[in-house]
């Protein structure tokens, strides 16, 4: 992944400098017994930037991403959404809002078609209200015509189109992970949080994927925050490098002067 | 009810009407009990195993509605539903919230508790004696339709076919819908939160909700399988709403096949004419051991379909293999 060629693709876009938060935590805290896995980390993501969210392991990414989508609830600290409080709110809440996240594990729905994976994401359908199936049957079957073509569009971008009607359990480990972005999409987020996006993925699927995120940025104007292992990785494709150690924020800036920081270095090589 | 239920040994029953179409009244009242199971268990991946314990607070809310209260029979099949209904919802609030294995437990202990509730406050449900004097309004219905039977050509219609005729349309009526609804936006929320309830909440989706509304569904099933047994009864009795009723209703889910309404029926169907079929086996030994025998038989059948078609009757292969 250290591929000269993949940095030369990196940020010809606006970089997000000096944009405004989308996205600002701040003290967030997650005990689990008497470990603080996440201890105190503040920090902020600018609207339209493809921020990286770096460091070793054990140093409470994950944690941090499921206390701020929902999914633990946390112990201190607070967040905001487009200038809206966000911490402490239920997980679907908080995606209806257009913060949309990925898991590291991809959570395929391995037991449906493709399609159906997709069509399931899309908001405002009226047709998943009981009462609306019998009140509005119109209204729910447009909506319905409307999200497959959607779907089916956005398969097309992924090279997932002739496995619309395949279930999603027989696609292999890479595919799983686009088909998983492309079902986030289908939510029409506006900042989209992916849990180690190019785990287990071969390095020209994994260059893919970074490419997708560059144009999703520029052309539907998506902030990402992406939480990665290696640092070399990150380092061409993001604007901004938030890394994180030990339950807190070390350092946070571009990946240039993060790659030189001192308290960066110090936590890769184990000096914590 | 004797020729209903026969005890003695012969051809003749095998081949009886009357005898048939109390299996198939069961079978039927199965079917829509059953369906409920299908609904939580196939689509929304939830294990309720209190559905008997639903099926008994329909069947007394109806039972007492009539005979303590008053109120008319056809007005008491809603209102009873409605309760039943309102007791699935009290049922689901918290213990859905637990883990899924610990969510099964807790509906057993809620249906248990219901019918120990039912056997011994005497003065609302008549205790272990039960509940009598529910069925006139049926028995009218009832005539009519005999009327129409013979109207149709039908000389001397067993007094069981109308019911049999009903509890059939119900049945087939309600596998229909589900089906139906299976396959819009709300039944694929429900399978995105039985394939996965975090993924489907990741996407904006309140799985709790669902899973509620599924658990709330099958609780109005059960009461309307309820009413049926009822009827087909004339009575209500604590007994009749133990949890093996449940376990038989999963029995039938796995036989027809998992996430498919329509296996329901299949499996109810293939599941009570195997038991009352074998109660004519002709051995050379006592009642008692061919009544034991018919279970054996019935487990080994079950065996047989776990090991060559554990997916079920008419259940995906590819659906369950896929499911975790």
């Amino acid at each position: 992944m250290t591929d000269p060629e993949g940095t030369a693709a990196a940020p010809a876009a606006p970089s997000g400098n000096g944009a405004k938060p989308i996205f600002e935590a701040q003290g967030v805290v997650k005990r689990f017994g008497g470990i603080r896995a996440v201890d105190g980390a503040s920090m902020r993501v600018r609207e339209g930037s493809i921020t990286a969210l770096i460091g070793p392991n054990g140093a409470g990414k994950t944690t941090f991403f499921n206390v701020i989508t929902g999914f633990y609830r946390p112990d201190g600290g607070g967040a905001t959404f487009e200038g809206r409080p966000v911490l402490g709110q239920t997980p679907y809440a908080i995606a209806r809002r257009g913060m949309v996240r990925t898991f590291q594990i991809t959570k395929a729905l391995a037991a449906m078609p493709v399609i159906d994976n997709m069509m399931l994401a899309a908001p405002n359908q009226p047709g998943e209200r009981l009462v609306n199936l019998i009140a509005h049957p119109r209204e729910w079957r447009r909506r319905e015509t409307e999200v497959h073509d959607q779907a089916m569009e956005l398969l097309d971008v992924f090279d997932l189109s002739k496995l619309a009607d395949t279930y999603a359990g027989h696609l292999s480990g890479g595919q799983r992970k686009l088909l998983e972005l492309a079902r986030a999409l289908m939510t029409k987020p506006r900042f989209l949080l992916l849990d180690e996006p190019m785990a287990g993925i071969n390095p020209t699927l994994g260059r893919r994927l970074l490419e997708h995120m560059q144009r999703l940025r520029t052309e539907a104007g998506v902030t990402f925050l992406f939480v990665e292992h290696d640092m070399e990785v990150v380092m061409g494709h993001s604007d901004r490098v938030v890394v994180m150690a030990q339950g807190r924020v070390i350092a946070d800036g571009k990946p240039d002067e993060v790659r030189t920081d001192q308290a960066v270095i110090d936590a890769y090589l184990g000096g914590g | 009810m004797t020729d209903v239920l026969p005890l003695a040994v012969s051809f003749e029953a095998l081949t009886s009407m009357g005898f048939w179409l109390g299996v198939g009244v069961i079978a039927g009242a199965y079917t829509i009990f059953t369906l409920g199971l299908q609904l939580n268990v196939g689509f929304t991946g939830i294990y309720n195993f209190g559905q008997a314990g639903f099926m008994a607070v329909g069947a007394y809310s109806m039972a007492i509605f009539v005979t303590d209260t008053g109120i008319n029979f056809w007005l008491a099949l809603p209102l009873s539903m409605l309760i039943t209904i309102a007791f699935g919802l009290i049922v689901g609030l918290p213990s859905l919230r637990l883990r899924a294995d610990y969510f099964a437990i807790a509906t057993i202990a809620a249906s248990e508790a219901i019918r120990l509730t039912a056997l011994n406050a005497r003065d609302l449900t008549g205790g272990a004696q039960g509940i009598f004097g529910f069925g006139d309004s049926w028995e009218s219905l009832q005539d009519t339709i005999e009327g129409w039977l013979m109207d149709l050509g039908w000389s001397d219609p067993d007094t069981l076919a109308p019911l049999f005729i009903v509890v059939w349309i119900v049945a087939i009526g309600l596998t229909f819908l589900l089906s139906r609804v299976q396959g819009t936006p709300w039944g694929r929320v429900l399978r995105a939160v039985r394939e996965d309830e975090d993924a489907a909440r990741a996407l904006g989706k309140n799985a709790y909700s669902y899973k509620l509304q599924s658990l709330a569904i099958s609780a109005a099933l059960a009461a309307i399988a309820g009413f049926f047994l009822a009827i087909n009864l004339a009575f209500v009795i604590p007994d009749e709403f133990g949890p093996t009723f449940t376990f038989v209703g999963y029995s039938m889910l796995v036989l027809g096949g998992l996430a498919s309404y329509w296996g329901v029926a299949i499996g109810a169907i293939i599941f009570e004419t195997l038991l009352e079929g074998l109660r004519f086996i002709d051995l050379p030994i006592s009642e008692v051991k061919i009544a034991a025998l018919r279970f054996i038989i019935l487990g080994l059948i079950l065996i047989g379909l776990m090991a060559f078609r554990p997916q079920g009757i008419l259940g995906k292969r590819e659906e369950m293999v896929l499911g975790d």
